[in-house]
């Protein structure tokens, strides 16, 4: 450090440092400090949820053994470097007796720590982040990225299927159906029709071609009395098409036509099959949807990676761990190892809320908050990108419009400061009184929570707005193009990812409100899904809030746990889909 | 030019209306062409004509009391010192100073004897026919395909792969980027981007093309490059340009106009007499380096 160096000769005399470095130091404590109180929080949130505090030591060592140890293995040698292996070594060698020691001692001098013992604590304060580490490290080299893609895509696939899956719980089947083969069907083909024989003029009827069939739709759905089976719907709007894309992709990387048909095929048989399967949990026939968008993208990566031959041994990371997850499995019953039992098991995310802890479920709430985010966000887009044009492109910046217009700014500004107890009184007062929209419907409580998160989703969109430069307005009016066109095709393009950040940090903060739900009577516990948008719902943050109110311990801590970490997967999950949309914007331009 | 020419201009605006569609228009241009001063003919008849023309900011005057006529096929130079009111100028014959909340223009600019305006002319219609390319080099953040597609498709007419080629041709860029037409034209160098913004200013078939000081963003190679495009462009189109350099006021263009301080137009005559016989004394000091 410059500050203990003898300067004295070098003639330059001496700067003190001391000043800058504390600071720094400062800085670095308080942007640890938030961090190191959530992590607590999420350690004790995870141990109570999979019920840790009760797993033995044999347990733990076991699947360290099966499935933490491989893992690790696979990183370091897909980042190949003899340094790092050194220090992963080091750091969980040393982490295990310093927890150890540090553990003990604290129990022993301080007071006991509850519902923790070392090796959970080695877990989590020396594994995690030394497995996070090496993911890290493995991440960049091809073997890797080459095992985490292919664990990413049917995760991701199975993810985003379900979710979309989840939504058909409510919205009607029958009307996708005709809207999908009236309108979406027809203009898909128009425009790829277009695309092919480079006429834009074609491909531009397949706006009004979609609209009327989609309008068409709306009005045969009470007409047409007969309709396919729900898995056959499946089938046909989501399996096809989805094959469809994957083949297309394919065959667009260069590939030759066998290759592309034949990941179309399996796209296709794999979603085949799922008409066959039953769900317990979702609509009918929708295990087509989640097996076609797993299987697709999963065929599509294996397709380049095995042509490009790049990292090519990295396809045996998910052969790894589920050998490990398996291998482990056996041990553990091989020997009767007492095994800890989860609240957060796949009981708990497909049944119903129950008064006995151990049946309880967040089946109806998940569904409740799936479908209210889709809307929200829907809405919320919409609307916020919407007034975000008018008020950054349409309006004048002086005179009387200005001032209006600053007017307007200055309220959005407030709108987001108000306490989310009044938006609720408000969607109570306006959509479930006035509007009559009902008491703890979907309706009234994805409204609300959209204005709510308006103001939010209105600023950062002027934001990433206002950043276009307004070089490229310049030269787009420049080529005489009107307002509307420089909007479409230059401005919103560029502002879209920003737009897209503040969405997604909005729709965060609308997925945990719970204030403004407690206000316009949503319940607390609902025992089924709802079944459209006008019947009575829960949410997460709702059932989660009236568990911890329970007397039994089991549901305060165990069922309370479980549902946090459900509510943190799904948020995870959106956010997640969310910035990949994004990014992938990001580099199309 | 006098008054005399007046109706003559108006009689050419049909004629001229007629050769744009006519597709060996520029051929024809260039065998009736005639040498001029430095190398370019041009008939004399006047495009662009401003009458009493004033701008203001709000309270503040940008252009002071400017009478000018602008001659067809020839490169007519804006020079002067900053904030003299020369972009303002030039920004006024396609209204992009409509843009400008506070901006206010008195005083009449013609375009082929049509008053541009008028409470009939669509400003959006009017920069179809006048494209501008600006001081930084700004194409969109898509293909460089796209970037000269982009009239075309904002003004609802065919994209050609021939008519990309051509524009990019006529840019002197095609060499360069044909290999690599769905590549982002921000992938280009600084100066290849300018030409890019050239070649997709001129992709709709303007009559006239502004450049607002188009190569002070770029080193001297590029810029010299630049100006022996606007040598070329200057057969199909009329281009007017506002620079800093003097020296490339006097190389490239056929007449200069010199502005100074206040937005008033103090010399507008050929470049040769503007540069060795000027009529005012400030345009002589100017030019010499005393101020400015």
């Amino acid at each position: 450090m410059a500050v203990e160096r003898d300067t004295a000769d070098s003639g330059f005399g001496e700067v003190s440092r001391i000043k800058g470095i504390a600071f720094r130091y400062l800085s670095f404590g308080a942007s640890v400090i938030g961090i190191l109180a959530l992590a607590a929080l999420l350690v004790y949130v995870f141990v109570d949820a999979f019920d840790l505090a009760n797993a033995s030591p044999e347990w733990l060592l076991t699947y360290f053994l099966t499935l933490v140890a491989p893992f690790i293995g696979f990183c370091l040698y897909s980042a190949g470097d003899r340094e790092l292996l050194g220090r992963t070594v080091l750091a969980l060698g040393g982490g295990l007796l310093g927890t150890a020691v540090a553990f003990e001692a604290i129990e022993l001098l301080v007071r006991p720590i509850p519902r923790l013992t070392w090796p959970v604590a080695y877990l989590f304060v020396v594994a995690v982040p030394v497995v996070g580490y090496v993911l890290f490290a493995g991440a960049q080299k091809p073997v890797g990225r080459t095992g985490f893609g292919l664990l990413g895509r049917p995760v991701g696939g199975a993810t985003l299927g379900t979710a979309v899956a989840m939504l058909f719980i409510v919205f009607d089947m029958r009307l996708w159906f005709l809207v999908y083969t009236l309108g979406i069907f027809p203009a898909g083909l128009v425009r790829a029709y277009g695309g092919l024989r480079g006429a834009g003029r074609l491909a531009g009827l397949s706006v009004p071609i979609g609209v009327v069939g989609v309008v068409a739709a709306a009005f045969l759905r009470n007409v047409i009395r007969t309709y396919p089976t729900s898995p056959l719907i499946f089938a046909w709007t989501f399996g096809v098409p989805i094959a469809f894309a994957a083949a297309t992709l394919v065959g667009s990387r260069g590939a030759s036509r066998e290759s592309a048909a034949a990941v179309g095929v399996v796209s296709l048989v794999a979603a085949g099959l799922g008409t066959t399967l039953g769900s317990s949990a979702l609509p009918d026939g929708s295990t087509v949807l989640v097996l076609a968008a797993t299987v697709a993208p999963t065929a599509t990566y294996l397709h380049r990676t095995v042509e490009s031959g790049e990292g090519l041994s990295g396809l045996a990371l998910p052969v790894l761990l589920g050998g490990g997850a398996l291998a482990g499995a056996a041990i553990v019953g091989a020997f009767g190892i007492p095994a800890p039992d989860p609240w957060l098991d796949p009981g708990f995310v497909t049944e119903a809320p129950s008064r006995n802890a151990v049946e309880a479920g967040l089946y109806p709430a998940i569904v409740g908050s799936v479908i209210i985010i889709a809307i929200v966000a829907l809405l919320s887009f919409v609307l916020g990108v919407g007034a975000a044009v008018f008020l950054e492109e349409y309006t004048a910046d002086t005179g009387i419009v200005g001032g209006i217009t600053r007017i307007i700014q200055i309220n959005i500004a407030n709108l987001a400061a108000v306490p989310s107890v009044v938006y609720g009184l408000l969607g109570l007062g306006l959509f479930a009184n006035l509007l009559g929209f009902g008491f703890g419907t979907a309706v009234t409580a994805s409204l609300t929570l959209s204005l709510l998160i308006l103001p939010i989703t209105v600023i950062s969109a002027q934001e990433a707005i206002r950043s276009v430069p307004n070089d490229l307005r310049q030269a787009s009016y420049g080529m005489g193009a009107t307002r509307w066109q420089t909007t479409k095709n230059v401005v919103l393009p560029e502002a879209l990812p920003g737009i897209l950040t503040g969405t997604i940090l909005a729709l965060g903060r609308a997925i945990g409100e719970t204030a403004p739900l407690i206000m316009i009577g949503a319940a607390t516990t609902v025992f089924s899904a709802p079944n459209d948008v006008w019947s009575r719902f829960s949410a997460m943050p709702m059932q989660i809030f009236a568990w911890s109110d329970f007397p039994q311990a089991e549901f305060r801590y165990g069922v309370v746990a479980a549902g946090v970490v459900t509510l943190l997967i799904v948020l995870l999950s959106m956010n997640a889909t969310a910035i990949i949309i994004r990014n992938k914007m990001e580099r199309g331009t | 030019m006098s008054q005399n020419d007046v109706p003559d201009t108006e009689a050419q605006t049909n004629a001229g209306g007629e050769t744009r569609s006519d597709p060996d228009d520029s051929l024809v241009r260039t065998d009736v062409r005639a040498t001029g001063s430095t190398g370019h003919g041009g008939s004399n008849e006047t495009v662009v004509e401003t009458r009493d023309l004033d701008v203001y900011y709000g309270d503040e005057r940008a252009i002071d009391d400017v009478s000018m006529e602008i001659p067809e096929h020839q490169v007519t130079a804006l020079i002067g010192p900053s904030g003299c009111g020369k972009s303002t100028f030039l920004r006024c014959v396609n209204r992009m100073n409509d843009l400008i909340d506070v901006a206010r223009v008195e005083g009449t600019i013609t375009l082929r004897g049509t008053d541009i305006y008028d409470s009939d002319v669509d400003p959006v219609a009017l920069r179809r026919k006048v494209g501008m390319v600006f001081q930084k080099p700004n194409p969109f953040p898509k293909s460089i395909r796209d970037n000269v597609a982009y009239g075309l498709e904002v003004q609802g007419r065919d994209v050609t792969e021939d008519r990309i080629e051509e524009s990019l041709r006529a840019a002197a860029l095609w060499e360069e980027v044909k290999d690599q037409l769905d590549e982002s034209g921000l992938a280009l160098s600084g100066g290849q981007q300018q030409r890019l913004c050239i070649a997709r200013a001129i992709a709709p078939d303007p009559e006239i093309v502004l450049m607002d000081e188009p190569t002070s963003a770029l080193d001297p190679v590029a810029a010299s490059k630049i100006e022996d495009l606007i040598d070329e462009l200057v057969e199909d189109y009329t281009v007017v340009i506002v620079t800093h350099n003097m020296q490339q006021a006097a190389r490239i263009s056929d007449k200069t106009a010199v502005f100074l301080t206040g937005g008033e137009l103090v010399e507008f005559d050929d470049t040769t007499t503007v540069f060795e016989n000027p009529d005012d004394d400030r345009v002589e000091d100017y030019i010499t380096g005393k101020f400015g």
